[in-house]
């Protein structure tokens, strides 16, 4: 137990009196309806979408106008409340809207809250009866799945630990992240009952994305752990789910990759914006960010190493282990491995950072494969 | 659209403006807008030039022929006739987008658009079912 009370209010003669006599009488304080905030009454402006916050953003409760630092509360105290005098101070790690902000978040919010699904009940788990998948192909998909399940679980991991830290007036990014946090679970949940109902259960955890993950999990800020998180690993997997979309086995996995790819790409979308806002905002970060991205590329290229990750994609591409498949995966896997490392760029580029191509050992390196390719 | 709207509701927000394009010797252009839970419009324009669309799915006739045949003989599309599917490396269809970030609305909304498609089983469509023996 690391907080104490400075006081023992069963001891607190005064406290206990005050209250038994207001029970006694009925005389209410009633001090705090004269509370120094702004009188109020937001209402939706699209009925059919119901009470937004951007509806509510007006006044001091809103978020336009919150500062850069945001010096007056460090508390719980709801953003546009009255502070009191004596409440603790949390000491949240992250009061600087440019670490956490992006354009648009009240959206991504609301997007998020209305898409929310049910890992249990909207995939039609039963019509996968009807599919009998070969064994290299069942056993390939139950890798792929296992991988998923790891990925997810420190995606979930990282949005909930930073949630807490930030200050209580970022209120959309909080609540965001919280459904972040839902979203990744739900996948983890999803991806580790498939593999559990392949008829082969989860197979080899991943090393090399292990040390992967441990960095994203070890950022030593939100701003890094977003950027690597949000926009550098979020963005490869959407590339990543669209492709286990278009390689999967059977429609019911179709779906399941749908479904998990709309949050994914919500999540990238708020990693866009957030780096677009530091960029647009604070253009003196932009080094800081480049040193970030250095180091997720290393992991990135290091994640070669996975033959446990990209093999079942080669397997399930090309449809088996013969010869003639195992050339046709190939060829197809490293198409999406391309796509992945494009997609990327062309995501920093268009926040701000086009740049990053020409500095990066990994669009070197993409660059290279590709040539090899060609020449083949 | 609005006689499922039950289905869509459920789905969620489904807020993106899209083009489909049909090439060919003569091209059909139109773009379609999606907004809370619903369709809002749909209009025919000559080109994309200055239309606020968040991504373009265009294609030959012969693909979106075939994918609405394989969609009114299954009841929707089937795991080699998805949207993502006959998108995903730009041979069938492709997507076109000038922002990364539109382009994400595909994916954000991917769910919704597929089942948006999906709803052409109920509808008659002239040519769709020439194609239907062939997916079947």
């Amino acid at each position: 137990m690391s907080y104490l009370s400075t006081t023992d209010f069963f001891d607190d003669k005064d406290f206990v009196d005050r209250y038994a006599y207001t029970m006694r009488t009925g005389e209410l304080d009633l001090s705090w309806m004269n509370a120094a905030t702004e009188p109020v009454a937001c209402e939706p402006q699209n009925q059919r979408r119901g009470l937004t916050f951007r509806d509510c953003d007006v006044g001091a409760y809103g978020f336009t106008e919150m500062p850069e630092l945001i010096r007056s509360n460090r508390s719980f105290a709801p953003r546009g409340a009255e502070i009191p005098p004596g409440v603790p101070d949390l000491q949240a790690e992250v009061s600087r809207k440019s670490e956490v902000w992006a354009y648009n978040i009240e959206g991504y919010y609301e997007e998020a809250m209305s898409r929310q699904w049910n890992a249990t009940t909207d995939i039609p788990w039963a019509d996968l009866s009807k599919y009998e998948l070969s064994e290299a192909v069942g056993k390939a998909y139950a890798q792929l799945l296992t991988f998923l399940t790891e990925v997810e679980m420190i995606a979930t991991d990282v949005p909930a630990k930073w949630m807490g830290r930030l200050n209580a007036d970022f209120f959309e990014v909080k609540n965001f992240i919280a459904t972040q946090a839902m979203d990744e679970a739900r996948h983890a949940e999803v991806f580790r009952k498939r593999a559990l109902a392949t008829g082969w259960g989860l197979m080899k955890a991943s090393w090399a994305n292990e040390h992967n993950l441990k960095f994203l999990r070890d950022a030593d800020s939100f701003a890094e752990a977003s950027l690597t998180l949000h926009l550098q690993a979020e963005g490869m997997v959407l590339t990543l789910f669209r492709f286990s979309e278009f390689i999967s086995p059977t429609d019911v996995d179709k779906k399941m990759f749908r479904l998990v790819m709309q949050d994914e790409a919500r999540h990238v979308g708020y990693g866009m914006q957030h780096l677009k806002w530091v960029l647009d905002h604070f253009p003196e970060k932009r080094e800081i960010i480049h040193r970030h991205l250095d180091e997720a590329e290393n992991f990135v290229f290091g994640g070669g190493y996975a033959t446990e990750v990209f093999e079942p994609f080669i397997i399930l591409a090309g449809g088996g282990l013969k010869k003639e498949q195992i050339e046709k995966g190939v060829k197809i896997t490293a198409q999406f491995n391309l796509k992945q490392t494009d997609e990327y760029f062309e995501r920093l580029d268009k926040c701000g950072l086009p740049e990053r191509r020409e500095r990066s050992k990994l669009a070197l390196a993409v660059e290279m494969a590709k040539a090899a390719i060609a020449a083949a | 659209m609005r006689q499922e709207a039950e289905r869509f509701r459920r789905l969620g927000y489904f807020d993106t403006t899209f083009g489909v394009e049909v090439m060919g010797e003569r091209p059909r252009r139109f773009v379609l807008t999606f907004e809370v839970f619903e369709c809002t419009a749909v209009r025919e324009v000559d080109t994309f030039e200055g239309q606020p669309v968040d991504f373009i799915l265009s294609g030959p006739l012969a693909p979106w022929r075939e994918m609405l045949a394989n969609i009114q003989a299954h009841g929707r599309a089937d795991v080699a006739h998805s949207i993502n599917t006959l998108t995903h490396f730009g041979e069938s269809l492709r997507v076109i987008y000038d922002d990364p970030d539109g382009h994400d609305k595909l994916y954000r909304f991917a769910e919704s658009v597929q089942e948006f498609f999906d709803l052409s089983a109920g509808v008659a469509i002239d040519g769709a079912r020439a194609g239907a023996a062939a997916t079947t």
